[in-house]
């Protein structure tokens, strides 16, 4: 349904190219896609409307500047205004601090403290957490065996029913030792007063250096209205927006920034332990109206491979070899699910079928073990591979000479395809064709 | 629950009311007071096909000559379009998701155009049954869940299934507390073998209740879980089953595949499906992708208590037509309410202003 919505909006746009002097009619049907893009993001309607107002008001006011087109003048107010709504990314210093995390129930805050314990582990900072959640049962053994996996130690007391008494303990156990001091609390929301109570007198003990609010991708219009609560009540400096790797768009997390007058921070997009992204304001905004998001990608793409591992640019460029290729590989297994990946390329409306991701994920660890059996020559040129050395990649890597062979055929169909991406708008044909493909010789 | 959204729909009620008087050229009459509308509601849907039936082109010549003759006035889409758009507003403001809101507004402006309305009938009356048969049709019917488990062999079996966070495994804490309550035998699945701290969760709850745990390590086939905890069911004797799984999202075709080989290897009599009250546009896409993979038999709405508007309800139901089991209201093992689509539409419009 989004997608249709992200195209009726590029159409809208699309109406506008080409065009010399604005068009009312237009512009008012761009603005009417976007309020619908908007809305069912969830973003809060009063914002919308507001947002709307004024991208209507500007687009038709103000004199695009020389040398812009019609179109780009429009996309310029429209991302602006966007940019507006949204606030700056919270920021995220690398220095001894202590968080205290807020949110409502089954919003993800214990999943993502101990991502963020991570996250400033990564960063080389000692880090601990302490849970602060005495109602949930299993809340402590949950965040416990999170933080155990990742050797980060963990305060708490199971059966300790006054969440202040351990954060003082907590505290006073942790300040010594560690840099980052990150607090869980139990999942409360707005009117339960008696939690609105607690949470502020944890704050005030703990005297946190950031007190973020963890909101659920999914959260509808009550965002506002929670937000506001909460800020009114502990005074929230950032928010995370957790769940964004299923298909809601986050748009509660807008109107949440917009009643704290924060920033989002992070953003949450997956179950495993890494799955935390600092928050980019261009890439949620694609998200947002169903554009692609590049940006997050090559970001996420820079982490899991070293800069001498993979060109990115030399790929893009269609410089390709078999080489390349099983790197590639490598890497998307350490990006994370394929889909994941390719939702955040700007594919459009481009509709990839669910079993081609699995297909695809499985083959590529049979191409990684036939890659393996090649010799450098082979990988670096793999066009001198013949039939002989079919025979005998295939008894290297234990597999039928056909599956040799279409591994090489994949291979020339990405090479073409990254050739294809260079230039994005024309690359979209190819990217559909290589997705059709991607699935194609698998029978 | 549904406060926000009843008490705008009186305000739409009242401008509806108002254009359509003011539409039929004569004075405008005072809109109804909302004693009387109360006093209507239990008739519902009282628009009978012969109504329909009675339905005219709005022309100029037509409207005169039903005033002229019958006394009647005609309905026309201008004389709506204002406090239709307003009521659009109001059902996005609350949480309706886009495409539902879209068919609400749709069948109102079918419904009412071309309508007659006799001079001195009442309005209000009319809107009222207008947006109530909307609502009711999109709401559907309740579902007994006592009478389910009474009339169905044992074990019954309950799958609960949903994406992360939503509630599971405290709703299934609730339900089981519930149907103990009313005198049913119960047994938990301590399906979810992913979350970390999940089986501790569910152990805890069904310590408290006093309710037996099928459980097996973390990180055990739910499947072969909930095997068990049916199998345990038969051996014991036990009333019904509730498998617990662990949240995951519709887009994972692995995560959904696994959901549906618990759903072949334990055949359930019913799927809940568990999503919370405060989810917006989100609600309808998922809600739809579970129905699709492993269908949904009925709908638990968790989280009410954060004055949400509801709008999560009306989505989820038209999306899957599907009925409402329980509405979760709090976070103590009473706090579930049965579902009565009937009783909430008529809250929603019956109500006092």
């Amino acid at each position: 349904m989004l997608d249709t919505l992200g195209n009726s909006l590029k159409d809208a746009v699309k109406k506008l190219s080409g065009k010399t002097v604005i068009d009312r009619a237009a512009v008012d049907e761009l603005v009417r896609d976007l309020q619908r893009a908007l809305l069912s993001a969830d973003v809060n309607v009063k914002l919308v409307m507001q947002l709307s107002q004024s991208i209507k008001k500007r687009a038709l006011e103000e004199e695009p500047p020389k040398g812009m087109g019609v179109r780009a003048h429009v996309l310029r107010i429209v991302y602006q205004e966007l940019v507006r709504l949204m606030g700056r990314p919270g920021e995220v210093s690398l220095e001894p601090q202590t968080i205290l995390m807020a949110g409502l129930q089954g919003s993800g805050k214990t999943t993502t403290a101990a991502k963020l314990a991570r996250y400033f582990q990564r960063k080389g900072l000692r880090t601990g957490v302490i849970c602060a959640d005495t109602f949930r049962p299993g809340a402590y053994d949950q965040l416990k065996t999170l933080c155990d996996r990742i050797s980060v130690p963990c305060f708490g007391k199971p059966g300790e029913p006054d969440a202040l008494a351990i954060v003082r303990e907590g505290l006073s156990a942790f300040r010594r030792q560690y840099e980052v001091i990150i607090i869980d609390t139990q999942g409360r929301h707005a009117l339960e007063e008696n939690l609105i109570e607690e949470i502020i007198q944890i704050n005030e003990i703990a005297h946190p250096d950031h007190r973020w609010l963890v909101i659920d991708a999914a959260l509808g219009q009550q965002a506002s209205e929670q937000a506001r609560r909460f800020h009114e009540a502990i005074g929230i400096d950032g928010v995370i927006v957790t769940k964004m790797d299923g298909t809601a768009k986050g748009g509660g997390a807008l109107s949440a920034v917009a009643e704290t007058r924060s920033g989002i921070v992070f953003i949450g997009s997956g179950e495993t332990i890494e799955d935390l992204e600092r928050f980019d304001p261009d890439g949620f905004i694609s998200r947002l109206l169903g554009m692609g998001d590049l940006k997050a990608l090559v970001e996420r793409a820079e982490e899991a491979v070293s800069t001498d591992e993979i060109d990115v640019n030399a790929m893009l460029k269609g410089k390709f070899t078999l080489r390349d290729m099983y790197k590639q590989l490598e890497a998307l297994n350490r990006m994370g699910p394929l889909k994941q990946i390719m939702s955040m390329l700007p594919l459009g409306g481009v509709q990839i079928p669910d079993d081609a991701y699995d297909i695809t994920s499985t083959k590529m660890q049979r191409y990684r073990v036939i890659m393996d059996s090649m010799t450098p020559s082979e990988l670096d040129d793999p066009s001198i591979i013949g039939s002989s050395r079919v025979q005998r990649i295939a008894r290297g890597a234990g597999v039928a000479p056909e599956d040799v062979r279409e591994l090489i055929k994949y291979y020339k169909i990405m090479q073409r395809a990254l050739k294809g991406m260079r230039g994005m708008d024309s690359g979209r044909f190819n990217m559909q064709r290589m997705m059709k493909k991607f699935g194609g010789p698998g029978k | 629950m549904f406060d926000s959204l009843k008490k705008k729909l009186q305000n739409i009620r009242t401008k509806f009311a108002s254009n359509i008087e003011e539409a039929a050229g004569v004075g405008v009459e005072p809109p109804q007071p909302p004693g009387k509308a109360e006093a209507a509601a239990p008739l519902a849907r009282p628009e009978s096909p012969a109504v329909l039936e009675e339905r005219e082109k709005p022309t100029l010549i037509n409207r005169v000559k039903v005033f002229v003759r019958e006394r009647e006035i005609l309905i026309q889409e201008k004389d709506i379009e204002e406090p239709l758009s307003e009521l659009e507003m109001v059902l996005l403001e609350n949480d309706v998701a886009l495409p539902v809101t879209d068919e609400i507004i749709s069948r109102m402006r079918a419904e009412l155009v071309g309508r007659h309305r006799r001079i001195g009938d009442s309005v209000d009356d009319l809107v009222v049954s207008t947006l109530r048969s909307a609502l009711c049709g999109v709401l559907g019917e309740g579902f007994d869940l006592l009478r389910y488990v009474e009339e169905h062999e044992r074990p019954v079996k309950i799958l609960f299934t949903g994406v992360n966070g939503t509630g599971k495994t405290t709703t299934v804490a609730k339900v089981g507390h519930y149907l103990q309550k009313n005198g049913f035998s119960v047994v938990i699945g301590a399906g979810d073998t992913f979350r970390a701290g999940a089986i501790e969760q569910i152990v805890t709850h069904a310590d408290r209740l006093g309710i037996r745990v099928v459980r097996h390590q973390p990180g055990a086939d739910p499947s072969a879980v909930l095997f068990d905890a049916v199998q345990y069911a038969k051996a014991h004797n036990i009333d019904v089953v509730l498998a617990d799984t662990a949240g995951r999202f519709h887009n994972r075709a692995n995560l959904m595949n696994q959901l549906e080989k618990i759903r072949r290897v334990m055949k359930p009599d019913l799927i809940v499906y568990v999503d919370e009250a405060v989810a917006g546009n989100d609600a309808v896409i998922r809600a739809d992708e579970f129905n699709r993979t492993v269908g949904t038999d009925a709908v638990v709405l968790t989280k009410a208590d954060m004055d949400p508007r509801g709008g999560a309800a009306i989505s989820i139901a038209h999306t899957v037509g599907k009925p409402i089991l329980f509405l979760g209201t709090g976070q103590g093992y009473d706090d579930i309410m049965p579902f009565e689509p009937l009783a909430v539409v008529n809250e929603l419009l019956g109500g006092e202003v």
